[in-house]
């Protein structure tokens, strides 16, 4: 280690220190931790979109075509020794992680930020694990307990009806973070502690996925299961494919039988054609990028205030929730397609709005993830040492847990992800509207309305991000 | 009246396919190659050079290069405008800092 790395080091260090331990209490891991803003919020949230235009004017004077097509076709095999071995290994956490958050989950402590089962599925699965999909590559295939539990079971393997798409992953999704939002009802809440309601929503989807696995066998997992999908999307943004160098992109890249890796740089995928093919996976991106928003939206004091009024009992804000859910669906896939359309007549092309929607759908696998990281990375970072604690001593209360105080600095990290993740997406559509119209400027007129939408969604996404945080209200 | 031709890509790239609608409200040029249908015959002429560079005629190189200047011609007008948005934007917002 030369003397600059160590310098780095022990400023790191020096930022991020373990400051101690915050009172167990269970609901909201955490809660106020976004972080106050020093100029007015009007202004923020005009600057972050000024940043997402002017990268568009920025990314619009690359205009010479071969050296776009190099960037996104630049590729590199590499072999790991010991696949098999590793992905066997895998296999085995995925299966012991299920384990742990059934049975923690039932008969650990009641507290959430103490249930080494809860921790598991917030921090080290739908924070960490997610993160590593599109940053790294997506393993889930690997790690899919059930995907490791249908193999070894026998299956009846009827052919998927092609009609159904991914219309069950569409709603699967929905209704996954749905659940996670309203949680249990109040009048169960005694019984249905959060890491009994998570040990309980584990055991009523292993049900479901391994009866779709059963009778359908592994293009379940291919088409119909929601959080496959997720990952395999967020696998697209990621550097490294670990799929068969053979197959094209739209193969499954299931971890168990390739041979080798394949590094690309950064979101590259996302502009081939044939990545998103249908009505029905539009709509699985659209839902993706809503859940993540709905998940923000409704931990906001704005939105108590305009639940407020309502006056609403327990029962009737679990249906004012699943209205938002599903208007809020609507919403963007309406928003979408509004801006297909209008995409369409400016470029003057002969070419079908499902095929311009197709297209234009990956680069907002992109935004996605970095709104997710914007989201998850400092509760990650926060939470994680008290997960690795929880697993100690798995089944006792101890009152207290261990977290991380992350500097104040890192307030920018996320609002650096969220750019960041608009800057993957207009370079993504830049390419991928090089690659459709024979006209530069053509293509640079179809990408007019995107970043109109774009522009407001960064500006959406920032507001939330500087909201402080609450529990869903009226649950 | 929409039709969908689904062919493979001219070049073969990602052996993958891509699918067209001919819309009634915009003139058809059509590529002689391999049917694409274009709005514009300056869009073909560049499609051509794109997608089948070896097989083309004198008339059609020529056709080409003309349709290839004036892109790019359009292209100087539209990096000029570019910069004076940004330009525009970047003082903009440092004069609503300078003041706020």
């Amino acid at each position: 280690m030369d003397r600059r790395r160590r310098l780095g080091l022990a400023l790191l260090l020096a930022g991020v220190t373990l400051a101690g331990r915050a009172s167990a209490h269970g609901g909201s891991l955490d809660a106020g931790a976004r972080d106050s803003l020093v100029v007015p919020t009007w202004l923020f949230l005009t600057t972050g979109g000024a940043a997402v235009g002017a990268s568009f004017l920025l990314a619009s004077f690359v205009t010479d075509r071969s050296f776009i097509a190099a960037i996104h076709d630049w590729r590199r095999e590499f072999t790991v020794p010991g696949r098999r071995l590793l992905a066997g290994a895998v296999s085995l956490l995925g299966v012991a992680g299920l384990a742990a958050v059934i049975v923690i989950g039932f008969l650990g402590p009641d507290a959430a930020v103490e249930n080494a089962g809860y921790l598991l599925v917030w921090v080290g699965w739908w924070a960490g694990f997610t993160m590593t999909t599109y940053l790294v590559g997506n393993w889930w295939p690997a790690l899919n307990p059930w995907r490791t539990i249908a193999g070894v079971l026998p299956s009846l393997d009827r052919p998927y009806p092609d009609r159904f798409g991914a219309w069950p992953a569409v709603v699967g999704l929905i209704a996954l973070v749905y659940l996670e939002v309203v949680g249990p009802p109040a009048a169960l809440a005694d019984t249905l502690t959060p890491p009994v309601f998570i040990a309980t929503l584990a055991v009523a989807y292993s049900v479901v996925t391994l009866s779709g696995a059963l009778y359908y066998g592994t293009s379940w997992f291919d088409r119909a299961d929601p959080v496959s999908r997720v990952f395999r999307y967020y696998g697209r943004v990621a550097p490294v494919a670990f799929e068969r160098a053979t197959d094209d992109d739209r193969a499954g890249d299931d971890a168990g039988d390739g041979r080798s890796f394949r590094l690309r740089l950064p979101g590259t995928a996302l502009s081939k054609p044939r990545l998103v093919d249908g009505r029905d996976e539009v709509a699985f991106v659209v839902a993706l990028l809503w859940a993540t928003t709905f998940d923000g939206l409704v931990s906001t004091p704005a939105w108590r205030a305009l639940l407020r009024p309502l006056g609403v009992s327990d029962l009737a804000a679990r249906a004012v929730y699943l209205i938002t859910m599903a208007a809020g669906f609507l919403v963007f896939y309406w928003v979408y397609r509004l801006a297909v359309g209008a995409s369409r007549d400016l470029s003057e092309a002969h070419v079908s709005r499902a095929e311009l929607a197709y297209r234009f759908a990956p680069p907002l696998l992109a935004i996605a993830a970095g709104y997710h990281l914007a989201h998850y990375l400092g509760y990650f970072l926060r939470l994680f040492p008290g997960m690795v604690e929880s697993f100690l001593d798995p089944f006792s209360a101890s009152g207290t847990v261990l977290t991380l105080s992350l500097p104040d600095w890192f307030g920018g990290v996320g609002l650096a992800s969220i750019i960041l993740g608009h800057l993957l997406a207009i370079w993504v559509a830049h390419t991928a509207a090089y690659d459709r119209f024979p006209s530069r400027l053509q293509a640079i007129r179809s990408q007019y309305p995107f970043i109109v939408v774009m522009v407001l969604y960064t500006m959406t996404s920032l507001w939330i991000l500087s909201q402080p945080v609450i529990e869903p209200p009226f649950l | 009246m929409t039709e969908t031709v689904t062919e493979r890509e001219p070049d073969g790239s990602d052996g993958a396919t891509e699918r067209y609608e001919r819309r009634p409200d915009l003139p058809v040029y059509e590529c002689e190659h391999c049917g694409r249908p274009f709005a514009r015959e300056s869009w073909l002429a560049l499609h051509r050079g794109q997608a089948h560079p070896g097989a083309l005629d004198d008339e059609e190189i020529a056709s080409f290069r003309e349709a290839h200047a004036d892109e790019e011609a359009d292209m100087r007008r539209f990096r000029l405008k570019a910069l004076g948005t940004l330009v525009l934007v970047y003082f903009a917002l440092l004069m609503v800092y300078a003041v706020v």
